[in-house]
């Protein structure tokens, strides 16, 4: 039984990998791994004197050619993408040569040196999975760290629902600021189309509950928020930041502004 | 996740799309190992289109000429017209090739989870270069270059 299910492993794998000439000194590897377009990896086994004589396997610019259909390429060099593809490079010892992404074949271990570079590719290639994810949950913990610098613990709740009229949370707030001396205000984090959308619901319900909750919505990217949605929104909430990371000081200045006087700010926003 | 239905795709690539500027002027921008052009466009209705273009330094038959369409929460590619520099395999029909291949946006991909345009058909003869990639995009998908036809020229290389 296990016998052939490892000679099926073999055999699938295997038969799936070839080598086939392509010109002087120049092989395409053939290999079963594709991407998410069902595209396969695109390596080429070719010798290279460019530094030395030796051999090596190249992707010829395909894995980030690849990329560039989802991402701009810009957002390769910084932040948690460069991160992940500097660390894929790295720990699998390939090199990028003006975007060309290469491993040298050392001692003649050829099976060694695909095996790296496949492992490479396919992590620097999930970039355009994670991405988005990682991106949304940055901003969510930046805006909330913010808020706990800026205002103080007993002023604020986080994941805030009206405990009579919405026992179950289902208009809830990312922040709700209480200064006792103003009106409270509700503070949400806008990611998506969806977040705004549930956000402009919680807002109108809470009009037609009569709260007299103010608000206030800070967008990770308001560029990307579709005109529709965007204009809905705007209709009902009192002040809405285009991004945190451009409007820092004025956040922090509407803020202020909320809450009581600001002896009680300083030592509770330090704790 | 917003999943379009094959009619809803065809109606798409089937829309005339008039580029703003002559698109074939423009200048690939080589980086990262590649060479790079893009634009993004609205239609009279609305519909709102991104035309790319790319091509490996090291590679000319590595290269893809796209079509996609802003969906309000991600783009979503309608087609894309691919050099022979990999093999492809269509994962619901069982089927791999080594060729030049044109990827097609189908709802039965965006069904499976798939990227929305896996599934992909050879080209046969009909580009073996980007730039005849590219007509085959203008062709199938009804984009326009402005201006008088014998004055459209194609984009600087």
């Amino acid at each position: 039984m296990i016998d052939t299910i490892e000679r099926d492993f073999r055999e699938k794998v295997c038969e799936s990998l070839r080598l086939v000439p392509e010109g002087y000194e120049r092989f395409r590897v053939f290999t079963p791994f594709a991407l998410d377009d069902g595209d396969h990896l695109s390596i080429i086994l070719k010798h290279d004197d460019s530094d030395g004589d030796r051999w090596v396997l190249s992707d010829e610019g395909h894995t980030y050619m690849h990329l560039t259909y989802d991402l701009e390429e810009r957002s390769l060099s910084s932040g948690t993408r460069q991160k992940i593809i500097g660390k894929a490079l790295t720990v699998h010892g390939l090199q990028d040569r003006n975007g060309e992404l290469l491993i040298p074949v050392e001692q003649g271990r050829y099976g060694d040196a695909l095996y790296s570079f496949i492992q490479a590719l396919l992590r620097i290639s999930d970039v355009t999975l994670l991405s988005r994810e990682r991106v949304h949950a940055a901003f969510v913990e930046d805006l909330k760290a913010f808020l706990v610098d800026h205002i103080p613990e007993r002023h604020r709740t986080f994941d805030w629902h009206h405990p009579r009229l919405d026992p179950d949370g289902t208009y809830s707030v990312d922040c709700y600021i209480n200064s006792d001396v103003k009106q409270p205000t509700a503070v949400f984090g806008l990611i998506t189309d969806a977040k705004v959308s549930v956000a402009t619901i919680s807002l109108m319900k809470f009009e037609q509950w009569g709260l007299g909750i103010r608000s206030i919505g800070v967008f990770e990217d308001q560029e990307s928020i579709s005109r529709s949605a965007l204009a809905r929104f705007t209709d009902v909430c009192d002040r809405m930041f285009s991004s945190l990371a451009a409007n820092r000081d004025r956040l922090e200045a509407h803020i202020s502004e909320l809450l009581p006087p600001s002896p009680e700010r300083g030592s509770q926003a330090a704790s | 996740m917003d999943i379009l239905t094959d009619r809803e795709i065809q109606e798409l690539i089937a829309e005339p799309k008039q580029l703003p500027t002559d698109f074939g002027l423009v200048a690939l921008k080589t980086r990262r190992g590649s060479r790079f052009a893009g634009i993004d466009f609205a239609t009279t209705a609305g519909n709102k289109y991104f035309i790319f273009l790319r091509q490996s330094l090291y590679n000319p038959l590595a290269f893809s000429a796209g079509l996609g369409y802003h969906l309000s929460t991600r783009d979503f590619r309608l087609k894309r017209y691919n050099g022979k520099f990999h093999e492809h395999t269509n994962p619901l029909e069982h089927e791999t090739f080594y060729d030049f291949h044109i990827h097609m946006a189908t709802e039965r991909y965006q069904l499976r989870g798939n990227r929305e345009d896996c599934y992909a058909e050879r080209a046969g003869q009909r580009f073996g270069s980007l730039k005849d990639a590219f007509y085959c995009l203008m062709d199938d998908c009804n984009v326009v270059l402005p201006g008088p036809p014998e004055q459209r020229s194609l984009f600087r290389t």
